[in-house]
């Protein structure tokens, strides 16, 4: 088949009208859109010192597991140097209770997008 | 169409007029439903979607830059909120393997009627991978215009002409099993 024959069959498509109703149908959903209420922002001021707790948190993990790895196996070989950070690393992140501020950070981001979900379901 | 017209009715929206939308609205609901309906070919849906384009095109009017047409910028926001849909929800298909030829006792010559014919062709480019069969709606709706075409779907030129090319092909070697001999003629 030539190009030829494509472009004359693709061509001629058929044309529809829209429906009677159509604009008026538009004009009802941008009005409504108008006079909804506009979606509520992220709570940003009052997340910022949760935010900043849990990256002090898994900063300070990773800082307190760096410097106990160095400081305690420096002179042991490569395998039980990971096994010992490893360790290291589940005692740091204890120590700050990092599993309670992920899972707080879990929570909260589920309500957050279960509330979103909610909204705009009723839009 | 004038693009003083557009102008005008997006200037007064973006000053709160939101009745100035209604212009926009009548001017491009007969292009807007009818390149909808080249994606889905179901009027209903088609109305539909060209609706969803209409109300995102009114929540983004101050995001249009003056420097393109506002056609231009309508139908790029369009093609790529059709595109998407459709991707989410496919128009039921056949594979471009399983289409077959209808039965049409009338086509004596080994070839199918024209109507029957047309309709093979069409349904073989809603069988195509989505990023060719679009590149050949749209160019078809830009009356077979290669920059509208690069516009609508962001591209490049070159990009476009490539998939219309590898669309076309992949067309030709499909259909040559449907058609018949007097319409397999080799492009010269």
């Amino acid at each position: 088949m030539r190009q030829d024959d494509f472009d004359s069959i693709l061509s001629k498509d058929e044309e529809i009208i829209p429906s009677s109703g159509f604009v008026v149908s538009v004009m009802d959903a941008v009005r409504h859109e108008t006079e909804a209420p506009p979606p509520i922002p992220f709570p940003w001021k009052r997340a910022l010192p949760g935010l900043s707790a849990a990256g002090f948190a898994l900063v300070s993990v990773f800082v307190v597991g760096i410097t106990l790895f160095i400081g305690e196996t420096a002179t042991q070989p490569l395998p039980a140097k990971l096994l010992s950070a490893f360790a290291l690393i589940f005692q740091g992140w204890n120590a700050v209770g990092a599993s309670w501020i992920v899972l707080a950070l879990v929570l909260s981001l589920a309500s957050v997008k279960l509330s979103r979900h909610f909204v705009s379901d009723k839009a | 169409m004038s693009a003083a017209a557009d102008q005008a009715a997006v200037e007064k929206v973006l000053a709160g007029d939101t009745s100035a939308f209604e212009d926009i609205v009548r001017r491009w609901q007969g292009p807007l439903v009818n390149l909808a309906y080249r994606f889905c070919r179901d009027r209903d849906r088609a109305e539909e979607m060209a609706q969803e384009a209409f109300l995102r095109t009114y929540r983004s009017l101050a995001n249009w830059r003056r420097e393109a047409a506002f056609s231009t910028w309508l139908f790029a926001l369009a093609t790529n909120l059709y595109c998407s849909e459709l991707r989410r929800i496919p128009v039921r298909t056949v594979r471009l393997d399983d289409i077959v030829e209808p039965k049409d006792g009338r086509a004596v010559d080994g070839g199918l009627e024209e109507e029957d014919q047309d309709r093979v062709v069409r349904r073989a480019v809603f069988a195509l991978p989505p990023k060719y069969r679009e590149a050949l709606i749209l160019f078809y709706f830009h009356e077979m215009d290669v920059a509208s075409t690069a516009r609508s779907l962001a591209l490049p030129e070159g990009t476009v002409k490539a998939r219309l090319s590898r669309g076309r092909e992949m067309l030709r070697s499909k259909l040559s099993k449907q058609l018949g001999e007097p319409l397999l003629r080799k492009e010269t």
